[in-house]
C-alpha cells in the first residue's frame, strides 16, 4: 500500500522548499567551483592547450591515457618545485608564528605609545604584495640599503649579491614573506590571546603557577582553536607564495627559488602545455586539501575542549 | 592569634579613595564577611588581602608575618572567584591537581591528595568529567577543593553566590558553611547581600564609601547599629529613622517628631543617654517591631502602600521625611488611606545623633 507515501512528511516539504530556495546559489557555486574542478580533471587527462586549434570541449580527440600523471611524477623540476616549496613552508610558517606570538603576548599588556605601534606593525600586511616584492628586490641589491647597513655594522664594504646566489635568493625571498605575513599572525594571534579569561589565569597565579607555567598550562591550551586556524590559513597561503617571489627572483636565479606557483605559472606562460598545468595543479590541490582536512579534524577535536 | 590584620590598610587610585584607614582583626578560623553597597572598598580590601593589589600605605599582617611585597602566588591564601574561574579546558581532576603540579609535587603524592579533597568534596565520581559541563555547585566546589588542596591557612571567597539564582542560594550557603566547618579555616567572604553575611558570618564588616562603619556578630550590626547607615542598610526593610527632638514629659523622656506627636517614653537607659543632649537626633527603631496601638498611643499615620510578600505584610506609612516601613503578619487588616496607630517596640527604639549619625548607646 502506498499510504505511508501519500502524502510527504512535513520535514520533507520543508527540504523541498529549502532546495528550492537555495536553488540559485547552489548553481552559483556549481560553475564557480564544481563546473571548473571538473573541467580541469577533463583536461588533465588531455595534451590539451589554448594553441592546439580546438574548443577545450573537444579535448578528448586529444586524450593521452594519463600521460601527464606519470610525466609529472617523473618531472624532476616539479619536485624540486614542490620540496622549495615545503622548505619555505617549513622556515616561513613558524617563524611568522613565534614572532606574531611574541608580539601578541607582547601586545596583550598596556605600554607606552601601543596604538602607534600596532598601526606600524600592521602595515607591512597591507602593501599590495607586488610593491613588497619591488621593495625587497630593491633593498637586497647588492648595492641597496640591506647591504649598505651591513657595511656600516661590519665597517668593511660589503657587496653580496643576494638575489644572484641560489641559497641567498630563498633566504630573501623567505624574509620578505616573513616580513609581509607575522603582522598577520600577530593579529589572528593577539585575538586569541585577549579572550583567555583573566581570572583563570589569575587562579593559576594564587595556586603558584609561574608566568611560563600560565602560559603553557592556561593560555596556550584555550588558544589552541585559534592557532590552528593561524597556522592553516598560512600553511595554505604559503604554499601558494608567488607575487612576491615573482617580482624578487622570478623563480631564479635558474630555478633556485622556483616555487610551486612559480613554475605552474611558467608551464603556463611559456610551455602552453595546459593539459599538464590542470595535471599539477589537481595534484596540489590534493596535498592542500588533505592539510585542510587535518586542520579542520583537530579543529572539531578542540571545540569541546576550548570555550 | 589574629590570621590577618589590617593596620591602617589605605588605597586610593589617583584622585579616589578606595579605601580610607581600615583596622580590622580576623581571629583564627572565623568565618568574617565584608558586607557592603558596590563601590564600598570591600572588593579592594580582598584584593590587597590575596595581593592582587598593592596598599597605597598601612600594613597587611598574616599572623605576625608582614606581607608587603609577598606575590599572590606565595601568600598561601586560597581564592575564590566570582565566576569561581574554573580551568575550563581541564577536567575536574586536573583542577584540584593544578596547584600541586605547579609546585612540582611528585605524581604519587598529587594522587594522593586528590584523592582525599574529592572524597571530602565528594567529587570522587565526577574526577573525570570536564570542567566546562558542571551544575554551579559543583564548580564551587571543585573552586574551593582546587584551593584547599593547597591547604591555605586563609580563604578568601569573592561574591561566589552572585551569579547563582535566588533559589539555589540557599543550597549554596549551608553547603558553604558547611565546608567552612570542615575545613576549619580563617574564611573572609566579600558579599553585598546581608542574608549571605548575616546567615554565615561568625563577624560581619560593614562597610560603605571605603570606611569600615562597623565590626561585630550578626546580631550585634542588627540589633546595635553603630551609626545611621549600618541601621539604614542591615535588615530589610532596613531601620525606620524619624528626624526630633528629645523633650520632657509627664511619663518620661520622649522624642517630639513635630508633625507625627511625641513619641512612647524612651527606656530609662536610653533616656539616661540623652539627658542633657537637647540638638536633634533620630528616632529609629526595626519595622518588624512595631505593633498596632490598642489604646491609641502611639503614631497615627495614614498608610500609603501596602506589599504582601506571602508570609508577612509590609506597611508603607506617612509620606517624605517621616516615612516608615512596618512588618506585620499576613493577616494584617490595613488597606491604603486608613490611618494606623502604630507603636514601636520599646527595647528595639534605637537614638542616633542626627549631626553625627552615630549610636547614642546606652551607659
Amino acid at each position: 500500500m502506498g499510504v505511508a507515501r501519500a502524502k510527504p512528511a512535513p520535514r520533507d516539504e520543508g527540504a523541498r522548499l529549502g532546495f528550492r530556495l537555495t536553488l540559485p546559489a547552489q548553481i552559483l557555486v556549481l560553475f564557480i567551483s564544481a563546473f571548473p574542478l571538473l573541467m580541469q580533471l577533463y583536461i588533465s587527462v588531455t595534451d590539451w592547450s589554448p594553441l592546439s586549434g580546438l574548443g577545450w570541449w573537444n579535448a578528448w580527440e586529444m586524450w593521452n591515457s594519463f600521460a601527464n600523471y606519470t610525466d609529472l611524477a617523473a618531472d624532476g623540476r616539479f619536485w624540486s618545485a614542490l620540496k622549495r616549496t615545503f622548505i619555505v613552508m617549513i622556515v616561513c610558517v613558524p617563524a611568522e608564528f613565534l614572532l606574531g606570538l611574541a608580539l601578541a603576548t607582547l601586545f596583550a599588556d598596556d605600554f607606552p605609545g601601543k596604538r602607534i605601534f600596532y598601526s606600524i606593525l600592521l602595515m607591512p600586511m597591507m602593501v599590495v604584495p607586488a610593491v613588497a616584492g619591488y621593495m625587497f628586490f630593491m633593498l637586497f641589491q647588492s648595492g641597496g640599503p640591506v647591504n649598505d647597513i651591513l657595511s656600516a655594522i661590519t665597517g668593511t664594504q660589503v657587496t653580496i649579491a643576494w638575489l644572484s646566489d641560489p641559497t641567498l635568493a630563498l633566504i630573501a625571498v623567505m624574509i620578505a614573506d616573513i616580513w609581509q605575513w607575522t603582522p598577520l599572525m600577530f593579529l589572528i594571534l593577539l585575538a586569541g590571546l585577549v579572550g583567555v579569561p583573566q581570572d583563570q589565569i589569575k587562579a593559576a597565579t594564587l595556586l603558584g603557577a609561574n608566568p611560563w607555567q600560565r602560559f603553557t598550562t592556561i593560555v596556550l591550551p584555550k588558544m589552541k582553536t585559534i592557532i590552528i586556524i593561524a597556522l592553516a590559513i598560512r600553511v595554505i597561503e604559503n604554499f601558494k607564495i608567488f607575487d612576491t617571489l615573482y617580482i624578487m627572483t622570478g623563480g631564479g636565479p635558474g630555478v633556485a627559488t622556483e616555487t610551486i606557483s612559480v613554475y605552474i605559472y611558467k608551464v603556463t606562460t611559456q610551455d602552453l602545455i595546459w593539459g599538464y598545468v590542470a595535471a599539477i595543479a589537481l595534484a596540489i590541490l590534493v596535498v592542500l586539501s588533505i592539510v585542510a582536512v587535518f586542520a579542520m579534524k583537530r579543529m572539531a577535536g578542540t571545540r569541546e575542549v576550548a570555550a | 592569634m589574629s590570621a590577618i590584620q589590617l593596620i591602617h590598610l589605605t588605597k586610593t587610585f589617583g584622585d579616589f579613595t578606595a579605601l580610607k584607614t581600615m583596622d580590622l582583626d580576623i581571629s583564627d578560623g572565623e568565618f568574617m564577611a565584608l558586607l557592603g553597597p558596590s563601590g564600598c572598598g570591600k572588593s579592594t580590601t580582598m584584593n590587597m588581602i590575596a595581593g592582587m593589589e598593592e596598599p597605597t600605605s598601612g600594613k597587611i599582617l598574616f599572623g605576625e608575618r608582614d606581607m608587603a611585597g609577598v606575590p599572590m602566588g606565595r601568600r598561601g591564601v586560597g581564592f575564590v572567584f566570582q565566576n569561581y574561574a574554573i580551568f575550563t579546558h581541564m577536567t575536574v581532576r586536573q583542577n584540584l591537581a593544578y596547584g600541586p603540579r605547579m609546585r612540582g609535587a611528585a605524581k604519587a603524592e598529587i594522587d594522593r591528595r586528590v584523592g582525599a579533597i574529592a572524597e571530602l568534596l565528594q567529587l570522587s565520581t565526577l574526577l573525570d568529567r570536564k570542567a566546562d559541563r558542571l551544575s554551579v555547585n559543583i564548580l564551587q566546589r571543585v573552586a574551593i577543593g582546587r584551593s584547599a588542596i593547597m591547604e591555605p591557612a586563609i580563604f578568601l571567597l569573592d561574591e561566589p553566590l552572585s551569579n547563582v539564582d535566588a533559589a539555589f542560594r540557599a543550597v549554596m550557603r549551608t553547603e558553604l558553611k558547611q565546608l567552612q566547618r570542615q575545613f576549619k579555616q580563617t574564611m573572609v567572604y566579600v558579599t553585598h547581600d546581608q542574608l549571605e553575611a548575616m546567615t554565615m558570618a561568625d563577624r560581619i564588616a560593614v562597610m560603605d564609601h571605603g570606611v569600615l562603619q562597623q565590626v561585630g556578630t550578626p546580631l550585634e550590626v542588627y540589633n546595635n547599629p553603630a551609626n545611621v547607615f549600618v541601621a539604614r542598610f542591615i535588615g530589610a526593610p532596613g531601620m525606620n529613622l524619624l528626624k526630633g527632638k528629645p523633650a520632657e514629659s509627664d511619663r518620661g523622656l520622649v522624642v517630639d517628631l513635630g508633625p507625627l506627636g511625641v513619641t512612647p517614653p524612651l527606656p530609662d537607659e536610653l533616656a539616661a543617654s540623652l539627658r542633657g543632649a537637647r540638638g536633634e537626633v533620630l528616632y529609629g527603631f526595626r519595622p518588624e517591631q512595631v505593633a498596632l496601638a490598642q489604646d491609641g498611643r502611639g503614631l497615627a499615620m495614614p498608610v500609603t502602600f501596602v506589599e504582601r510578600i506571602g508570609a508577612r505584610t509590609i506597611v508603607h506609612l506617612g509620606q517624605g521625611e517621616g516615612a516608615v516601613k512596618a512588618v506585620f503578619d499576613n493577616d494584617v487588616g490595613l488597606s491604603i488611606g486608613q490611618t494606623a496607630i502604630v507603636a514601636p517596640a520599646a527595647s528595639s527604639v534605637r537614638i542616633f545623633d542626627a549631626a553625627s549619625g552615630l549610636a547614642m548607646r546606652a551607659g
